[in-house]
């Protein structure tokens, strides 16, 4: 009898944070203006975003053990985020091009690349994930750190553009006009290896 | 009287098939997840400019949320004290989860093998943060629940070899329970956050969803003329997921709404090559609600 009163106890600690974690994410997606409800909706969600983000630890120091506890337990049991894939729109995403420019002026383009389909799919979620950072300097590390892996087997190259743009996807009437996908340039990166340090930011 | 109700719902009386179902298709799917990734296992996990993101970068974000998270980099360390190189503890622990997938699939040590399956997943989705997507959560949802579900079903080597049975256990009925739920939470959510968005509507979300790389498997000219389809496919797909808590209980419409769900996975697998996040689906769903098609209804097994 103990173990099934246990047992209620853990499931019903789960669900609260499992539904603490989901309204959570759903208001989110409210509050920035994502979806179609008018404005002031948006402002009462961040408010009530804010209020279950305290529910979660999220207030309290990085250190604190009960967030510590509560990151742990929702990452480790795969509660840690929302189900909103593609949700409440399919969101944009992005294309990164490597420009490799050798000693005697040639320039040569490349993508990045992996070996298989499923290490692709990552690929792809790893350039929306970089053109998706709010923080500039993340950024960079990230788009430095996959400039160096084309670096490697170009080592004669003198400097390595890498140029991040926005897919612009048309829609279906678009489609059919004869428009197709695009780009819009978001970032460009200088580097050079061995040497500086760090990249040329062109926004 | 209330409390009672509750423990009626939560502790139905079950068979140990469910669990058999989500050990062998968790196994399957932890195979497929390795040998997916085999030929860029190292090159996705690498530190110090070996890989394409580095490893101590994914590590170190982690970090902030918490280290206590599982990561590669424990298993690379403690490489490092028995004399091991990154690459060979990398190799070492691509091999280990592997080796859990068999073990799962077969049912040998099934305890042991669905811990160590959950810990090295979520090392991997922990160290390749930047590089996870859906299916890495719901594997460590499916992974977790199968390391605390009771152990080992009938089915399995370790039942056949050493004569470990299951007792009628109360807490067969009760982890299922929580999958059940667990499921009716995921499809809620995802169906009301599709719901709020002006594009799942119109038809925009599912043109995009079908054209945006790399899921455009379907050449754009065949899909537009189809354009016509996609807002009632859109709805129905939105419809599906928020109505999944509900419809999936009435006896009237529990087998149709299940098969629909698999169907609409299968097809995402098929039109998107998300053939990944497509199996986990269908396993959760198989193991959670498949006793449906035998026939066992869930208002039987409620009481």
């Amino acid at each position: 009898m103990r173990r099934k009163q246990f047992l209620i106890l853990w499931c019903l600690a789960h669900f609260f944070l499992i539904s603490v974690v989901c309204w959570r994410d759903t208001l989110s997606v409210i509050g920035r203006g994502y979806t179609f409800l008018p404005g002031f909706v948006g402002t009462y969600s961040r408010s009530a975003e804010s209020t279950l983000s305290v529910l979660l630890g999220e207030r309290l120091s990085s250190s604190n053990p009960l967030r510590q506890l509560v990151s742990v337990y929702t990452y480790t049991s795969g509660i840690d985020a929302g189900y909103g894939f593609f949700a409440p729109n399919v969101p944009e995403n992005y294309k990164l091009v490597f420009e490799i420019h050798y000693p005697d002026g040639r320039v040569e383009y490349e993508l990045p690349r992996v070996s298989s389909t499923a290490a692709g799919l990552r690929l792809s979620t790893l350039i929306d994930n970089i053109g998706g950072t709010p923080y500039d300097e993340l950024r960079e590390v990230m788009v430095k750190m996959m400039a160096y892996s084309v670096w490697q087997e170009h080592s004669e190259a003198t400097l390595i553009r890498a140029v991040l743009g926005l897919v612009l996807l048309p829609t279906p009437n678009e489609f059919q006009r004869g428009i197709r996908e695009s780009y819009q340039f978001t970032y460009a990166y200088d580097f050079r290896f061995p040497g500086a340090s760090a990249g040329t930011k062109q926004p | 009287m209330l409390g009672k109700r509750l423990e009626q719902f939560l502790f139905p009386v079950r068979s140990d098939r469910w669990i058999a179902i989500l050990r062998f298709g968790l196994g399957l799917q932890v195979i497929v997840y390795a040998l997916s990734l085999r030929r860029d296992w190292n090159y996705l996990f690498a530190a110090d400019n070996q890989g394409i993101i580095s490893r101590e970068l994914t590590e170190a974000i982690l970090s902030v949320k918490s280290a206590f998270i599982p990561r590669l980099g424990w298993l690379v360390t403690l490489g490092g004290k028995l004399g091991l190189d990154e690459d060979a503890m990398l190799a070492l622990g691509w091999a280990a989860l592997l080796g859990t997938g068999l073990f799962l699939l077969a049912g040998f040590l099934c305890r042991p093998s669905a811990i160590a399956a959950w810990l090295l997943h979520l090392a991997a989705r922990g160290s390749g943060g930047f590089v996870t997507y859906g299916v890495d959560s719901f594997m460590t949802i499916g992974l977790f629940y199968l390391a605390l579900a009771p152990l080992p079903d009938r089915y399995s080597l370790d039942a056949l070899l050493f004569k470990w049975r299951l007792k009628a256990d109360y807490r067969i009925g009760f982890h299922q329970r929580v999958l059940q739920l667990h499921l009716c939470f995921i499809y809620f959510f995802g169906g009301l956050a599709k719901l709020l968005g002006a594009g799942w509507w119109d038809g925009t979300s599912m043109w995009r969803a079908l054209t945006r790389p790399p899921f455009n498997i379907i050449p754009a000219h065949a899909l537009l003329s189809a354009k016509y389809l996609l807002p009632f496919l859109g709805i129905f797909i939105c419809l599906l997921e928020f109505g999944y808590p509900l419809f999936i209980w009435l006896r009237s419409t529990s087998r149709a709404w299940l098969l629909l769900v698999l169907l609409m996975h299968i097809g995402i697998a098929v039109a998107m090559h998300l053939q990944l996040f497509a199996l986990i689906m269908v396993i959760l769903n198989l193991a959670a609600f498949g006793s449906i098609f035998s026939g066992y209804s869930l208002a039987r097994q409620r009481t």
